[in-house]
């Protein structure tokens, strides 16, 4: 072989741990994140709306799991300048839900789920796929309500459900 | 620029580690040879790349993954059903690695280029073929016959099955060979409840099985049985499922004799006075060009990738391509149809449910064309699927807000059972690729233009798939049974195969019974580039059987001198 070149070879196979655990955090959580297109009254109605769409119960709801940051970093990050713009027009149809009643945040909200059924791409239908797709990815969804985490590390594939 | 010549200080070089390299590897080491490998892709660390553990709230995109990267990076391997936002790290970039297609005849090609190749993120379901795949071309008068039979191939299905762990149940049926099992997987309440409801209906005919799976049960060789996690594409830190960076290449490793070269990308093969000598590349990293000699090669670069080889090989000898005397080489592309099945609800059992995620799936192995004859088709199919419960990402629609919203989302629906079939695809010449000079890659090679098309036998198959499928689950009593039919993409069950297929005649085939070229006799191809046909079957566990046979009629050969 020609020594000037250092032929790189590698251990395919490092040290392994005795047994599995978790993979090294290397991906950061969402929490702590400034806001990047929302502002904080954006922010803070999402949050809002959110807690009503999928309140708390025994378990915390998707404004206490802060879906308001999911959404922000989708609008920044994923969709497209035209599906971002679309929600965006329609977020001032909330612009007084802050203020309003418990009732009138309820009916606002249902006027708007009914505006909205049967059209993915009404800006209503994305708020409310963000918010139920980011509790149900939540920490607090996955382990709580769920019950997927931690891993059981078995199969059972006729364990005992109650809904 | 200067190509830097090496003595031929390997024996043995192998292009490719992924399942067939890995193979090709262990084995070769083993049997004493010096063996360089040689890998276009980067190395990969299990401890930092293995990301089957990262929860979904760690995700930035909570596992939707990050659109505009792939949009720009990786439009095409985003099609695949194992690319999600933590495996697309094992798949290769689309913009450095272009083809091209007819415009109106896509083709879906799925690459991985790195340490272990598409071995990381296969689907690890393995079966034996039979008798009945490798005298099909025979007696259908179809291509040209398979130069081997089972019996030829049966100990070295034994070989492979007992080093990479196969979990599976023994069937007892011809046109699917029982092997070497771990104990097999669990199938769930409902699936079970199918199983025998099917059995009462259809006998020995229609069996449904739990899949044979490439992994782990039990220990082996200091890898430990699946946790059931469930995302192997992400990867193993256990070692529980079958991959190069698992099993073959540490044992290679072991050996001292194994010499693995990431970041080599192979221009070519090289070829003077009858005999293949070296094989040259490219340094992804520093683009410097390097050739390295041996006495005798084995492509294992994936079945297009390797007749992408062999075309862009040529010679006075071989103005076509390496070995491609023939002019077969580049032809008789094939990929299994998928598409087509049924799912069913299934009444009762609303008090349990699935605890874990279980890797692997059911079976039903091939019926069609088994004892009986069919006027509408020759050959047949496999159905995979399984029974689950839906859960919230089924209902991301669902009317209304508030508690009951949430109630509705976070209940289990009704178990639903599934299957879709896996059909087998006809070999013909005119499905073919070949090297698209306008257009080369991030090195300057020229790329492939893939051109495909189902015949009129894959689409009779397809079309039978959901009506089998149906009257399946009308037997077995499911409700809402919601049949589907849409012929994949060629390329989309990523068991692209043929191009480089074995005969017993060097006029029409470019292999022989051991996967050596006819025109060189230093050279072997062991990928799925070897194929002839393409049975019903997902088609690994063929290719290691036949990598394994090759590497030790290679070595006999070294040994006799005849190489």
């Amino acid at each position: 072989m020609d020594r000037r070149e250092t032929l790189r070879t590698i251990a395919a196979v490092a040290v392994l741990p005795a047994l599995w655990q978790f993979a090294p955090r290397e991906l950061m959580a969402l929490a702590d994140r400034a806001p990047r297109v929302l502002d904080a009254r954006q922010s803070a109605t999402i949050n809002a709306a959110a807690q009503r769409i999928i309140p708390a119960t025994s378990t915390p709801g998707a404004g206490d799991v802060h879906v308001e940051q999911f959404v922000d970093l989708m609008l920044a990050d994923w969709y497209t300048p035209a599906e971002r713009e679309r929600l965006l027009a329609g977020l001032p149809a909330l612009d007084r839900f802050l203020e309003a009643t418990a009732e009138r945040q309820t009916a606002m909200l249902v006027a708007l789920d009914g505006e909205a059924a049967g059209k993915p791409d009404h800006w209503f239908s994305m708020l409310k796929y963000l918010t139920i797709w980011g509790y149900y990815t939540s920490q607090a969804a996955q382990t709580g309500e769920l019950g997927l985490w931690p891993l059981p590390g078995h199969y059972d594939g006729c364990a005992s459900y109650s809904a | 620029m200067a190509v830097r010549r090496t003595q031929p200080e390997f024996d043995a070089i192998v292009v490719g580690s992924g399942i067939t390299g890995g193979w090709a590897a262990k084995e070769l080491t083993e049997l004493g040879l010096r063996t360089l490998v040689l890998e276009a892709g980067r190395p990969v660390d299990p401890v930092r790349d293995a990301v089957e553990h990262v929860p979904p709230w760690e995700m930035p995109f909570r596992g939707l993954g990050d659109r505009v990267a792939t949009q720009k990076r990786q439009p095409v391997q985003q099609r695949s059903v194992s690319f999600d936002e933590l495996s697309r790290r094992f798949w290769t970039d689309d913009v450095d690695n272009p083809y091209t297609t007819p415009a109106d005849r896509p083709f879906n090609w799925f690459r991985a280029r790195q340490v272990g190749g598409k071995s990381i993120i296969w689907g690890r379901q393995v079966y034996r073929w039979s008798d009945l795949d490798f005298e099909a071309n025979l007696r259908d008068g179809v291509a040209v016959d398979w130069p081997i039979r089972y019996a030829d191939l049966a100990p070295w299905y034994d070989h492979v099955e007992a080093f990479i762990g196969v979990s599976g149940q023994s069937e007892g049926l011809a046109q699917l060979p029982d092997g070497k099992f771990q104990p097999p997987m669990a199938m769930n309440c409902v699936e079970a409840h199918v199983r025998d409801r099917m059995g009462q209906r259809f006998g020995r005919e229609r069996v449904l099985t739990v899949g044979r799976v490439a992994n782990l049960t039990m220990p082996l060789n200091g890898r430990a049985p699946c946790h059931y996690c469930g995302p192997c594409q992400r990867g193993c830190i256990t070692r529980s499922y079958f991959s190069s960076i698992n099993a073959t290449l540490p044992v290679a490793q072991h050996t001292g004799r194994l010499t693995l070269r990431p970041h080599s990308v192979v221009h070519s093969l090289v070829y003077d006075r009858g005999r293949v000598t070296g094989v040259r590349i490219f340094d992804s990293e520093t683009r410097a060009e390097h050739e390295y000699r041996a006495r005798v090669v084995f492509l294992c670069a994936s079945a297009l990738e390797s007749a992408r080889i062999l075309l862009h090989s040529t010679s006075a000898t071989f103005p076509d391509g390496l070995a491609n005397a023939s002019g077969q080489v580049g032809r008789n592309v094939m990929d299994h149809i998928k598409g087509a099945g049924a799912s069913g609800e299934i009444a009762g059992w609303t008090d349990r449910h699935v605890v874990g995620n279980r890797p692997n799936g059911i079976y039903v192995p091939r019926f069609r064309n088994v004892g009986t004859t069919r006027s509408d088709f020759i050959r047949g199919y496999g159905f995979q699927g399984g029974a689950d419960r839906q859960d919230w990402r089924w209902r991301l629609a669902a009317p209304g807000i508030g508690v009951d919203l949430k109630r509705h989302l976070t209940a289990l629906g009704p178990w639903t059972m599934s299957f879709g079939g896996y059909g087998e695809c006809l070999p013909r010449e005119a499905n073919r690729c070949t090297l698209d000079r306008g257009t080369v890659d991030a090195w300057g090679v020229p790329v492939l233009h893939i051109d495909t098309s189902w015949s009129p036998n894959e689409l009779a198959l397809h079309k039978d798939m959901s009506a089998a499928a149906v009257e399946i689950l009308e037997a077995v009593g499911a409700t809402h049974i919601q049949p589907h039919s849409h012929p994949s993409v060629m390329g989309s069950a990523n068991h692209e195969m043929g191009t480089a297929r074995m005969g017993r005649d060097a006029r029409t085939s470019v292999l022989d019974a051991h996967n050596r070229a006819h025109d060189v006799p230093n050279l072997y191809l062991t990928d799925g580039a070897c194929m002839t046909s393409s049975g019903w079957q997902n088609p690994s566990l063929t290719y290691m059987a036949l990598t394994a046979r090759a590497c030790h009629h290679a070595a006999d050969a070294m040994r006799r001198r005849d190489i």
